[in-house]
C-alpha cells in the first residue's frame, strides 16, 4: 500500500468510526437522555379511579399541590419539596419574595382547587364538598401545610376535620 | 557533553519529562477529594489543575532561553529540585490558596526541566530527532498514565501522598544530570547559538493548543463525571480512564504506519472529536459505554499529539526553544479548555441537578404509596439534598429503612430506582454541553492542521 492510500485509509477510518459511533449513540437515544420535563401545574390533572380512601387523599393532595402551586406560578414539585421541611419553607419563601400569608393564601387557593377537582371526578360528594370549602377557607398555613401533604386527615382519621364526614365519604368510595 | 554514563542520564531525563508532564493531568482523579477535603467549589478545585497549566504555558519558552543560558545541566537540576520542593510544599497544604501557590512553584521548575531535558537528550542518545521521539513518548506516557496513577495513590493513600510520591523520583532523575551541570560549570556555555533560533511553527502550534484543550476536556469532564455523576470510587474511575492509555498505545503502532504528519494529525482531531461527540451522546448512566468514546479519543490523541509535535519541531533549531513553544501550546490549550468548559459545566449541573429532582419528586407524588411513607420520604430527602448543597446527591439513604409490608417495600424501592433514574440522567445530561464544546474544539483544530505545510523529520 502506497503511503498516499495510507494516509487516505487513516483519515477515512477515523471519519467512518467517529460517525459510526455518534449515530449509534444517537439512535440509542443519547440526545434525550435528560431528566423529565415536569407537567405545568396550571393545566388539569386526570384523576385516576380511586379505589380507597387512601388513594382520594393521594389525588386530592397532588391537586391542592397543583393548584398552590400554579397560584405561586411555581411548579408543584418544587413546592412539594418546599413544604417537606419547614427549612426548605424558608428557603422556598426566602427565594421568591413572599411571607406565610402569601403562602397561605395559594395552600387555600390549592385545596379549593382540590375539592372542585375531586367533586368533578366524582370522588367528593358535594354534601361534603361544601363544609370542607368552609373550613379550608379559615385555616392558619401550619395546618393547611399539613393538609396538603396529608389530605388523609381531612378524609378519614379521628382527629381529622370533617369526623362524621369521613363515613359518609366512605359511602361514596366506588 | 559526552562524559558520564548516557544510559542513566537518558533515563533519568525521560524519567523528569514523563513525571513533570504527567503532573498536568495526574491530579484530575484526586479533585473530588481535594474538592471535599479543602471544603471549596468546583471552580475552585479547577485551579489545581489551571494554575499548573497556566504556570508551565507561560514559563516553557523562558525556561527554554534560561537553559541556553545558564545550561541545560544546570538547569533540569535545579528545576527537578523546585519541583520537588514545591511538591512537597503541596503534599502537606491544608488549604487551596498553599495548594494553588505549590502547584505554580512546581509548574517552574517543572518546565524548567522538561526544556532542559530536550537540549541534553541529543547528546545523550545520539541525534535530535531521536532525542524528540524519546522526548515526546517520556512526555505521552507521563500525560497518559497520571490520571490512573493519581487515581490509584488517591484511593489506595491520599491526594496528598500525589505530591510526596514525586518527591523522591524527582530527586533520584536530578542525579545523574548532576554530572552534566558540573562538566557545564566546567566546559561553558553555548550562548551564541541563542542567535539561530528559528520562528516557532505557528499553525502546528496553534492545532496542539485546540486539541489539547478537547483533550483536557475529555480527561477532566469524564473523571468528574464518572466519579461526582455517577459515584465512583477514585481507584474505579481510574480502571476506566485507563482504557484511555492503552488505546493511546495502540495509536503509537498505528503511526509509524503513516508517513504523512498531516494525514496523523488530521485524523487523529477527527477521532478526538468523534469520541467526545458521543460522550456528549451517552444514552445512558453505564460505565461500559464511556469505553468506545475512550478507544478513540485515545488512539486519537496519540496520533495528533506526536504528529504535531514532529510537524513543531521538524527541521527547527535550537530544539529546546521549540519544545518550550509545543509544552507552551498545550498547556495553554489546556488552561483554555478547563476554563472555557468549568463554568459551562458547573451551571448546567446545578440546573440539571434541579430538574432532576423535580422529576424525581414528580415520580414520587403520582405513585401509589401511602402518603405518610411519602411525607417520611419528602422529609428525608430533603434533609439529604441540604446536606449536599450543589453537587448531585445520594439518594439510597433517604430510603432507609424500607417499610416492612412487602408490597409497600416494593414500590419504595421502585421509586427508589425511578429517582435515582432521574438523577443519574440530569448527571449524564449536565455533562453534554461541554463535551460537545470539547469536541468542536478537537474539530476546529483541523483548520491549522489542513492549512500547515507537510514536515517530515
Amino acid at each position: 500500500m502506497s503511503p498516499a492510500l495510507r494516509a487516505q485509509v487513516l483519515v477515512g477510518a477515523a471519519i467512518v468510526s467517529a460517525a459510526a459511533l455518534v449515530g449509534i449513540y444517537l439512535a440509542a437515544g443519547g440526545s434525550s437522555y435528560e431528566p423529565e420535563q415536569v407537567q405545568d401545574p396550571c393545566q388539569q390533572r386526570a384523576w385516576s379511579n380511586p379505589q380507597s380512601l387512601g388513594e382520594i387523599a393521594n389525588q386530592f393532595s397532588i391537586s391542592a399541590l397543583d393548584g398552590a402551586a400554579c397560584q405561586l406560578g411555581v411548579s408543584r414539585e418544587e413546592l412539594a419539596q418546599a413544604l417537606a421541611t419547614p427549612e426548605g419553607r424558608e428557603r422556598f419563601t426566602e427565594r421568591y419574595g413572599i411571607d406565610d400569608e402569601e403562602l397561605a393564601r395559594a395552600i387555600r387557593a390549592g385545596l379549593l382547587r382540590a375539592i372542585d377537582d375531586a367533586e368533578e371526578a366524582g370522588a367528593l360528594s358535594p354534601l361534603i364538598g361544601g363544609p370542607l370549602r368552609s373550613t379550608v377557607e379559615g385555616i392558619p398555613l401550619d395546618q393547611a401545610v399539613e393538609l396538603i401533604n396529608n389530605a388523609r386527615s381531612i378524609f378519614g382519621g379521628v382527629d381529622g376535620l370533617l369526623g362524621p364526614a369521613a363515613d359518609l365519604l366512605e359511602e361514596l368510595l366506588p | 557533553m559526552s562524559d558520564g554514563a548516557p544510559r542513566p542520564r537518558v533515563v533519568a531525563l525521560a524519567l523528569a519529562v514523563g513525571l513533570v508532564l504527567a503532573d498536568s493531568s495526574i491530579v484530575v482523579l484526586a479533585l473530588p477529594d481535594i474538592y471535599r477535603d479543602l471544603g471549596t467549589s468546583v471552580a475552585g478545585v479547577t485551579w489545581v489543575l489551571v494554575s499548573f497549566n497556566l504556570v508551565m504555558a507561560l514559563a516553557a519558552v523562558p525556561a527554554a532561553l534560561l537553559a541556553r543560558r545558564a545550561g541545560p545541566g544546570r538547569t533540569a537540576a535545579v528545576g527537578l529540585a523546585v519541583f520537588a520542593g514545591a511538591g512537597l510544599a503541596c503534599g502537606v497544604a491544608e488549604e487551596l490558596p498553599t495548594l494553588i501557590l505549590a502547584r505554580c512553584v512546581q509548574a517552574l521548575g517543572g518546565a524548567a526541566a522538561v526544556t532542559a531535558a530536550l537540549e541534553l537528550l541529543p547528546a545523550s542518545v545520539g541525534s535530535e530527532r531521536r532525542a524528540a521521539t524519546v522526548w515526546a513518548a517520556a512526555g505521552a506516557t507521563g500525560a497518559a498514565l497520571g490520571p490512573a496513577v493519581g487515581g490509584l495513590l488517591t484511593e489506595l493513600v491520599s491526594w496528598q501522598s500525589i505530591f510526596l510520591i514525586q518527591v523522591p523520583i524527582a530527586l533520584v532523575a536530578a542525579v545523574p544530570i548532576l554530572a552534566v551541570a558540573k562538566h557545564e560549570a566546567a566546559t561553558g556555555i553555548l550562548e551564541t547559538e541563542l542567535r539561530r533560533t528559528g520562528r516557532p511553527h505557528l499553525l502546528a502550534n496553534l492545532a496542539l493548543a485546540m486539541i489539547s484543550a478537547a483533550i483536557a476536556a475529555a480527561l477532566f469532564l469524564l473523571v468528574l463525571l464518572l466519579i461526582e455523576g455517577w459515584r465512583l470510587t477514585p481507584i474505579g474511575a481510574a480502571l476506566v480512564v485507563t482504557v484511555m492509555p492503552l488505546a493511546a498505545i495502540l495509536g503509537s503502532r498505528i503511526g509509524p504506519l503513516v508517513p504523512s504528519a498531516k494525514a496523523r494529525a488530521g485524523a487523529g482531531a477527527i477521532f478526538v472529536c468523534g469520541g467526545l461527540a458521543s460522550l456528549a451522546y451517552l444514552p445512558k448512566a453505564e460505565v461500559a459505554l464511556t469505553l468506545p468514546p475512550q478507544i478513540l479519543i485515545g488512539i486519537g490523541l496519540s496520533l495528533v499529539l506526536s504528529a504535531l509535535t514532529e510537524t513543531a519541531l521538524g527541521g527547527r533549531a535550537p530544539q529546546a526553544i521549540h519544545g518550550g513553544w509545543t509544552i507552551s501550546a498545550r498547556h495553554a490549550g489546556v488552561v483554555i479548555g478547563l476554563l472555557a468548559l468549568t463554568p459551562i459545566f458547573t451551571a448546567d449541573i446545578a440546573e440539571q441537578r434541579r430538574d432532576a429532582i423535580d422529576a424525581g419528586t414528580a415520580v414520587i407524588l403520582d405513585s401509589q404509596v401511602n402518603p405518610l411513607v411519602k411525607i417520611g420520604l419528602a422529609q428525608r430527602i430533603g434533609d439529604q439534598l441540604e446536606g449536599e448543597e450543589g453537587k448531585v446527591p445520594v439518594i439510597g439513604p433517604a430510603f432507609e429503612p424500607l417499610p416492612e409490608d412487602p408490597e409497600e417495600r416494593s414500590e419504595v424501592v421502585g421509586l427508589r430506582e425511578e429517582l435515582q433514574d432521574q438523577l443519574d440522567r440530569g448527571a449524564t445530561h449536565a455533562f453534554s454541553p461541554s463535551f460537545l464544546l470539547g469536541a468542536l474544539l478537537a474539530l476546529l483544530a483541523l483548520i491549522p492542521i489542513g492549512l500547515s505545510r507537510r514536515v517530515e523529520l
